[in-house]
């Protein structure tokens, strides 16, 4: 039965194992500038530049078609078989020529420029608060760097701009790259999705079934108490128990998982009530099955399609509850998760930058996987009972 | 002398608040010996079914007494219970229900004899292998089969009739048998009963259907409305009915090319509050019928409870 | 009267074909009562719903179903739905239990008459009190609810219905086997009676040989979704020439005694 959520499920799964792995960017890392916009908009704002220099590559070229970029950066080791006399220069629009480091007298060459640097800025003859990179750039003509003299044996410089545009999603406000957090955030979204519901799984059909079977004072007893932990009202204490627990990713799992098992378990107790009633239980009961044969051998298998629909239709809960605690901030920092990105782009300014690249793709990727969940719990309910699919009549 | 498997005395049953009473069953005797077997015949609402589940234990008895193989259910422990219902077997009325869905025909007929750990477990399925084969499954193809999703009704009820053979009980108590079965193949379970009663077993079989009643048990009993209007030997019940019901029963089944006769009258209403039950229909009715009839013998093994038999 | 040639109805499921019936010709007369009898199965339901054009839509239907000159199985819904009920009626086991809960049985007769035939209001309450007379059903019972009611008398009220439009003819499937035997016998009485003073043509379906053989004038035998033998009632107790009446007929023949003991 060809669903476009089974694929589309499949599709999650392996971004979310694969993904991190195959980004290239580490999406702790800062890479560009804050709130880049992605490449393909357009604009006057020039791109990263992320290029390195090597003994195999001594010359790098390009005409810069934007404005000039807030910084440069220039890094690295070049080590030398001899004694060198080399020089990093740069050929500015108009063919001006800068030397932006000369060679020490040792064989390691150490490079360290930052176009911040005050008194890089006085090297190159602009004043403390002015800006280095719009001497070294202009618009429509090109930059080059080259290392002169002696050819280095081993290093590498690495030359970076943070440039106005970066990757597929642009950045956020620490100029990290949004595509390698999305990414992140799907693996994140996954596990306390499915952790949580789980968890929830598990405690409604053990709590129903008991309830459901057992009967009479205890069946009371336990549904009250179910009552009483519907009536909580969740959010508040939520952020009471994150407080005093903390603000990991199993915290948050566990009190998902603890806080939503109460419609599963009254599912499964109504079902239970009813199956405990059927000829073939009381049969059971007749001829010395002890509750737990009952329970285990017979309600569980016969619970499990129930709960197979309950599982996936309450997945997208989980989420979009994370989501809702991770954007009022009850969760851990250092985890990446779409709602913690929703959190920081509302708190660090994302709105008023216009920054619709950070906004955008954690809000549909919400969407889109709860809807792709729900999907799937249709079609799992339909597999466990045909008189739900459309045009089948007895 | 033998020692009955069965006594039942003077079994009442009934349901409902205090406001609303129904009687299901009211005053009823019975009695089986080994090797012995009664059919209880009657219509829906006869009170048949709650008989054999008294029999049990399963329905609670509001009056009367009843014992299986010498105990009396009402002082028995739990434990002595789940062992008298393991020397009994009860085939329930609907065979639906009463097979664990999701189970094999093969499971399912194993199971209790793994509950009671009776052989053990390899031996557990051969028996129930054997067991199916007697119950006329021999197809091995469908002993793997899941009872809910691939059997049809009438192998759901072999294999419910397998299930309650499944401990070797003494005694075996069935409803409706043979009722998900073409007529070819109605006669088929009952021969598999029939056999394990000359092996000794007692049976005790609800049914509505008085021909097969008479055809595959030695006593029948006629049950309406919860009273017992009618017992005696099977064959006589047939040809010479006394009870007014018993013959509109009788006259009532389509024979070969011969229409059927309807000997009740019509009624609005079925209360018989006061007198005899069947008064409100009997067409041979007296004023003597506003008592209640008790039984009476009136012959050899038969008892009748009417003012006016006829035959 | 009603002619089937070479009905065919095959169901498209997920899994597989199935054929349920397969070439099957028969005929209904009227004032006649034909039986058809087989093993509990979808063949004979099948066939019955074919003429009333009530097949799912994973069915398909081949062959001619000739009625008043022109053939309904291909004919358009709008005509089907012009006879549906009113020259053909029909009577299933569960009919029963279909009953609208929270309705009278006279007004529910009266609604059909309303509905179907434009009769005025008085005209269809006096007139839904006389077809339950015709079906055994005295005057106390039009008021009656359905819950109120026996199993026979409910099979009576939907009799009652099936007839309300003055059909020709009556397709009955398994009106009976949910009803004890005393029941079975009244109500099998009753439509045998209706044939034989209406002249209305009835086509009783059943797995119950007996019953069949007591009530009709004419038997054919279904078995695995084909026509096996057909004749008069009469010839198929006694001489039966297929294999599978000869096994109908003998299993019956035990069950009632005859040759038995």
């Amino acid at each position: 039965m060809p669903r476009w959520s089974f694929a589309a499920f499949f599709i999650i799964v392996a971004a979310a194992i694969a993904g991190p792995s195959l980004l290239q960017t580490d999406p702790f890392e800062s890479v560009a500038r804050p709130f880049a916009p992605p490449v393909w908009t357009g604009g006057e704002e020039g791109p990263a530049l992320a290029v390195s220099l090597s003994p195999s590559k001594t010359l790098f070229e390009k005409k810069w078609n934007w404005s000039p970029p807030e910084n440069i950066s220039i890094r690295g080791t070049l080590s030398f078989e001899e004694d060198p006399s080399a020089s990093l220069v740069w050929t500015g629009p108009g063919g001006e020529r800068f030397v932006l480091a000369v060679s020490g007298d040792t064989r390691e060459w150490l490079i360290d420029i930052d176009a911040r640097d005050v008194s890089f800025k006085a090297s190159l003859g602009v004043p403390p608060f002015g800006n280095a990179t719009s001497v070294l750039f202009r618009n429509h003509e090109n930059i080059r760097v080259e290392i002169e003299g002696t050819t280095p044996s081993a290093g590498k410089i690495e030359i970076r701009t943070p440039g106005g545009k970066w990757g597929l999603m642009g950045t956020d406000q620490r100029g990290r790259d949004v595509l390698s957090l999305f990414t992140e955030g799907i693996r994140i979204s996954l596990i306390v999705g499915l952790a949580a519901t789980l968890i929830s799984s598990a405690l409604g059909l053990l709590v129903g079934l008991s309830s459901g079977y057992l009967g009479g004072k205890i069946d009371s007893f336990i549904m009250r108490g179910v009552d009483v932990l519907l009536s909580i009202p969740v959010l508040p204490i939520l952020m009471v128990i994150v407080g005093i627990w903390g603000k990991g990713l199993w915290q948050l799992i566990l009190i998902l998982g603890l806080f939503s098992w109460m419609g599963t378990a009254r599912t499964v107790r109504s079902l239970a009530l009813t199956l405990r009633e059927s000829c073939y239980v009381e049969n059971l009961r007749s001829i010395g099955a002890s509750p737990w044969y009952i329970l285990w051998r017979h309600l569980v298998p016969e619970a499990l399609p129930v709960l197979l629909a309950a599982v996936t239709l309450g997945v997208p809960g989980a989420i979009l509850a994370e989501a809702g605690l991770s954007f009022l901030g009850l969760s851990d920092p250092r985890i990446i998760s779409w709602g913690r990105m929703l959190h920081e782009a509302h708190g660090f300014g994302a709105f008023t930058a216009g920054a619709w690249w950070l906004i955008l793709p954690p809000g549909i990727g919400i969407s889109v996987i709860c809807l792709v969940f729900l999907d799937m719990g249709r079609a799992l309910e339909e597999i466990a009972d045909p008189r739900l699919v459309k045009g089948n009549r007895k | 002398m033998r020692s009955p498997l069965l006594v039942a005395q003077k079994i009442t049953v009934s349901f409902g608040s205090a406001r609303s009473q129904v009687q299901a069953l009211a005053g009823t005797d019975l009695e089986i010996f080994p090797g012995e077997s009664l059919a209880i015949v009657g219509e829906s609402g006869s009170g048949k079914t709650t008989l054999l589940r008294a029999c049990l234990g399963l329905t609670a008895i509001s009056g009367g007494y009843a014992s299986l193989f010498g105990k009396d259910l009402s002082l028995c422990s739990r434990g002595e219970l789940v062992f008298l219902r393991r020397r009994s077997g009860y085939v329930p009325q609907d065979p639906f229900g009463c097979v664990p869905p999701t189970l094999s025909a093969l499971d399912a007929v194993s199971e209790p004899m793994l509950i009671a750990d009776s052989p053990g477990k390899k031996r557990a399925s051969e028996r129930a292998g054997e067991l199916l084969v007697e119950c006329g499954l021999a197809d091995r193809e469908i002993w793997k089969e899941r009872v809910r999703f691939s059997l049809s009704g009438g192998q759901r009820q072999r294999v419910s009739i397998a299930r309650a053979l499944a401990l070797d009980p003494e005694l075996l108590l069935a409803d409706e048998p043979a009722s998900m079965q073409d007529a070819a193949t109605r006669k088929g379970i009952m021969e598999i009963l029939r056999k394990r009663c000359e092996k000794g077993m007692g049976l005790v079989m609800a049914t509505h259907d008085l021909l097969l009643a008479s055809a595959s048990a030695s006593r029948v009993m006629v049950l309406y409305r919860g009273h017992v209007v009618e017992t005696g030997p099977s064959k006589d019940l047939l040809s010479t009915p006394a009870h007014p019901y018993t013959r509109a029963l009788g006259a009532a089944l389509p024979g070969m090319g011969h229409s059927p006769q309807i000997l009740v009258r019509r009624t609005d209403s079925l209360s018989g509050k006061t007198g005899c039950v069947f008064s409100a229909r009997c067409p041979r009715r007296t004023e003597k019928c506003s008592t209640p009839p008790f039984l009476i013998q009136i012959g050899a093994g038969r008892t009748v409870a009417c003012w006016n038999p006829g035959g | 009267m009603i002619c089937i040639r070479d009905l065919s109805v095959t169901y498209d499921t997920n899994a597989r074909k199935v054929r349920a019936v397969r070439e099957a010709s028969i005929d209904i007369h009227h004032s006649a009562v034909t039986a058809i009898v087989g093993e509990s199965g979808g063949g004979k339901s099948s066939l019955i719903y074919s003429i009333l054009g009530l097949l799912p839509p994973e069915a398909t239907a081949t062959g001619k179903i000739l009625f008043e000159g022109s053939d309904i199985l291909s004919a358009p819904e709008a005509t089907r739905r012009d006879f549906r009920g009113i020259k053909v009626a029909l009577v299933t086991q569960g009919a029963m239990n279909s009953l609208t809960p929270v309705i009278s049985v006279g007004e529910q007769i009266a609604e059909t008459l309303r509905t179907r035939l434009g009769t005025r209001r008085r005209e269809a309450a006096v007139k839904a009190s006389e077809l339950l007379e015709m079906v055994g059903l005295g005057p106390s019972f039009a008021v009656r609810f359905p819950h109120e009611l026996s199993g026979g008398e409910k099979q009576r009220v939907v009799i009652a219905l099936a007839i309300s439009c003055s059909p020709v003819f009556l397709l009955a499937d398994e009106p009976t086997s949910a009803l004890d035997v005393i029941t079975q016998a009244e109500i099998i009485t009753l439509l045998g009676g209706m044939v034989r003073e209406t002249g209305m043509g009835l086509l009783l379906v059943t797995h119950d040989l007996p019953l069949a053989s007591s009530v009709s004038d004419s038997i054919s035998v279904m078995h695995q979704g084909k026509i096996v033998e057909s004749g008069p009632a009469e010839k198929i107790m006694t001489s039966p020439l297929h294999p599978h009446t000869r096994d109908l007929v003998f299993a019956a023949n035990l069950a009632t005694g005859r040759g038995f003991q």
